[in-house]
């Protein structure tokens, strides 16, 4: 596991090269009325190729559920460093997560796509119930979740 | 996402007669006992109450042992049989797995996606 940790530092060092410039940017989650425990959201990207560059947003404190965030937990193995200052609580079903962040713009219009896995506590897991190419035609557009999430978009 | 937890001393406590059994509870609701029933049990095995509710017709309780534990615990409403407790603590951290720091704790991952390197705002309505 620290081996491919490493390995994920270093792809990331490698293929994130000059990431200084960056825009505000707000990401919104809207859970549906799922009638469940509030759940956990994992806000990940994957660069052109697939792999995994890092995370944005964990909605849930409990290491112990995020085995439950599949894709995620696969490429991460968990490792509370890459959600260390950027997790907080899970969200309710019928409620709205709105982050902002100053993202960096070479994440746009480059093949990066935004993960979000969802899971709920005795409910069906739902990884990768979200995957959205990062293009700046894209911003403003809401899709459609598969599962727990109605909709999510991101604006800048 | 729940583990059942396996800690045979928390077992221990639980007194004679109570064992393990299926998950879910069929008890008609003129059969159930009432909730302070619930409390006496909690106070029987050492455990400080912090919410009582339903689930899958059954109690569920949350509460903390004397060790210090927190516990979430399915209890039968009829026989008030204690179903199935789970470690609401991270069962990870004895195998070195830990919770991450919240957010305003500490700066962000250096992963190059967080342009400034300042951390996100939350908004949750």
């Amino acid at each position: 596991m620290k081996s491919l940790l490493t390995t994920l530092a270093l792809t990331t060092a490698l293929t994130l090269p000059g990431l200084a410039q960056a825009r505000p940017v707000t990401l919104t989650t809207t859970l549906s009325g799922y009638g469940g425990d509030g759940a956990y959201l994992v806000l990940y990207v994957t660069d052109a190729r697939g792999a995994y560059a890092g995370t944005l947003w964990m909605a849930g404190d409990k290491s112990k559920y995020y085995q439950s965030l599949g894709d995620w937990y696969r490429a991460t193995g968990g490792n509370p460093a890459q959600i260390n200052g950027i997790t907080g609580a899970s969200v309710g079903a019928g409620q709205s997560l709105k982050i902002t962040l100053d993202l960096a713009d070479a994440l746009f219009d480059a093949g990066y796509v935004l993960h979000i896995d969802a899971a709920v506590e005795e409910m069906r897991d739902s990884p990768n119930e979200i995957a959205l190419p990062l293009t700046s035609a894209g911003a403003g557009k809401p899709v459609r979740g598969r599962r727990y999430i109605a909709n999510f978009r991101y604006d800048m | 996402m729940k583990k059942t937890l396996t800690a045979l001393a928390i077992l221990a406590a639980i007194p004679a007669g109570m064992a393990l059994a299926d998950d879910d509870c069929k008890v008609p609701l003129d059969e159930w006992q009432p909730k302070e029933a619930v409390s006496r049990l909690a106070a029987e095995n050492g455990w400080t109450l912090r919410k009582v509710k339903v689930d899958d017709g059954c109690y569920e309780v949350k509460a903390q042992t004397r060790e210090g534990r927190r516990i979430e615990a399915k209890i039968n409403p009829k026989t008030l049989q204690v179903i199935e407790i789970d470690d609401e603590d991270d069962d990870d951290a004895g195998r070195g797995k830990r919770d991450p720091a919240p957010v305003g704790s500490v700066a962000p991952p250096a992963n190059g996606l967080f342009g400034t390197g300042a951390p996100p705002k939350i908004q949750v309505n």
